[in-house]
């Protein structure tokens, strides 16, 4: 009962440093106390020769996780699975211990170990010390911590794709200066920018459109022509505003302001008419727009607490419609303001003094063409 | 969109690794396992977890005011900041980052030598 589990390279028993108690011990083979601390050790620990790798001591523990399947004076790379001796070498070369974490069977039970190897002086002799721990309950505690962790991560990344996603949202219905400040500071002030312009477009008779054809397949088309102004609109730095039914506001020159707003909106007016023009041609309906301009101050402001609208006010906005009133079906009218801003770089026609409901008499003009004659 | 280092390692994952086997190099190494005597190592390995986090293109925890402010009273020399950038290469080495990945990071870290050196 007292032979510890015979097993191959065992330290020849050490001098018995307990000899004065022989007499009184019941053990027929006493053992030294370093030798039973070593054998009862929850650590596996063997002794190597550095280059054959030959094992000159076990406990009782290394041989249990680490037994001969056939050959009992196997080296330590066969004994051990997957034991990669170069990495080892290379470790203790750099004058570091190596360590590795490999699974054992014990019994019917697998058990995580961290391995380490570490260089050993014995006289004059170097030796190898391997020492193995079970590390299982580390082993579970990192696994549950690294699921966590993925855990949070993915919570983590999808919150930022929903805020984003939430973000985007917003600046479809406001500028990014206004949804900064927004968000920044919970609330926005009406601005007032001294001058910017303002365009309106409207379709003629697009009730009538909608009632004679089918309704979807016409706002269908209307969702086309609104998408390719959009790409306009954005192609010359201005905002599109908002739509409300068949009509298109784009302003420029606010949120930021912008020296060439009344250029850049008259550019704008011009492509999309074009642009009207290339898709009648193409198609079978045709639609023909009425487009208003008017340049001057303006006051922009956030409206509503939970359904946010970026809207533009002030007499300039007005203006801006009723030049489109007065517009004849494909055909660009600008205030006198816009054009004394543009008059050098495009094509105008003098309409003359019109009425303007709300602002008496006013000299408008058609909008033509560009002078680079680009565009017609 | 491209992903991070830390994404493409497994996150914490990881760093959790490469953090422990660097801490294990800091304390044997003569010249900045003095500055460790006496701190609270778990602590540590939770800062230094998150900051490797970070400059691994994951979540962002530390300012460049922390850092300096955290530092300043340790009188960080520049050669034990070299040897513990040397170290934290080797540990990221150890699991297996390529060569790009890990000169990314060091690169990063070194960025910040003037937060943390204050000698």
């Amino acid at each position: 009962m007292t032979d510890p589990r015979p097993y191959p390279g065992t330290a020849p028993a050490t001098p018995d440093l307990d000899a004065e108690s022989d007499a009184t011990t019941e053990f027929a083979e006493p053992i030294s106390l370093p030798d039973l601390a070593l054998r009862s050790i929850g650590s596996a620990v063997a002794i190597v020769a550095p280059e054959s790798w030959e094992i000159l001591f076990e406990n009782g523990l290394f041989f249990e996780w680490f037994g001969p399947d056939a050959d009992a004076d196997a080296p330590l790379g066969t004994r051990v699975t997957g034991l990669d001796l170069e990495a080892v070498t290379t470790k203790l070369e750099k004058g570091r211990r190596f360590s590795w974490e490999t699974d054992v069977t014990s019994g019917a039970r697998t058990v995580s170990t961290e391995l380490e190897i570490r260089r050993l002086k014995h006289g004059e002799r170097e030796l190898l010390l391997v020492e193995a721990r079970n590390i299982s309950k580390r082993k579970e505690a990192e696994y549950l911590l690294d699921s966590y962790s993925r855990m949070a991560e993915k919570n983590a990344r999808d919150l930022q794709r929903e805020k984003e996603r939430a973000e985007k949202l917003l600046l479809n219905i406001m500028p990014r200066a206004v949804y900064e400040e927004l968000r920044d500071y919970g609330s926005t002030t009406p601005q007032r920018f001294e001058s910017a312009s303002v365009l309106l477009l409207d379709f003629v008779g697009f009730t009538n459109m909608a009632i004679a054809n089918d309704p979807t397949s016409t706002i269908a088309e209307l969702n086309d022509i609104f998408s390719a102004f959009d790409r306009i609109v954005e192609l010359y730095g201005c905002e599109r505003l908002k739509t409300m039914g068949d009509a298109y506001m784009a302003v420029s020159g606010l949120p930021e302001a912008n020296p060439d707003h009344a250029v850049n909106l008259a550019k704008v007016a011009l492509r999309m008419r074009r642009y009207i023009d290339r898709r009648n041609a193409a198609h079978p309906e045709a639609w023909r727009c009425r487009i208003g301009l008017h340049s001057g101050p303006i006051i922009g402001s956030v409206v509503g607490v939970q359904k946010y609208v970026y809207d533009i006010f002030g007499p300039g906005v007005n203006m801006a419609a009723r030049m489109e009133t007065l517009a004849d079906p494909m055909q660009i009218v600008i205030s006198e303001d816009t054009w004394s801003l543009i008059r050098d770089e495009f094509t105008c026609t003098d309409l003359g003094d019109a009425e303007v409901k709300g602002f008496g008499t006013q000299h408008i003009y058609s909008l033509d063409s560009e002078s680079s004659g680009r565009f017609a | 969109m491209n992903q991070t280092i830390f994404e493409r390692y497994g996150g914490f994952a990881t760093v959790r690794k490469v953090v422990s086997t660097f801490y294990e190099y800091v304390l044997e190494d003569e010249v900045v396992s003095p500055y460790f005597a006496g701190i609270d190592m778990r602590r540590q390995i939770d800062h230094q977890s998150k900051f490797v986090s970070m400059v691994m293109g994951g979540p962002a925890s530390y300012s460049d005011d922390h850092l300096e402010r955290v530092h300043r009273p340790l009188g960080i020399d520049h050669a034990a900041f070299v040897v513990i950038a040397g170290l934290l290469q080797e540990a990221m080495e150890d699991h297996g980052m390529a060569p790009a990945d890990v000169q990314a990071v060091v690169k990063e870290f070194a960025a910040r030598e003037h937060l943390v050196v204050t000698t």
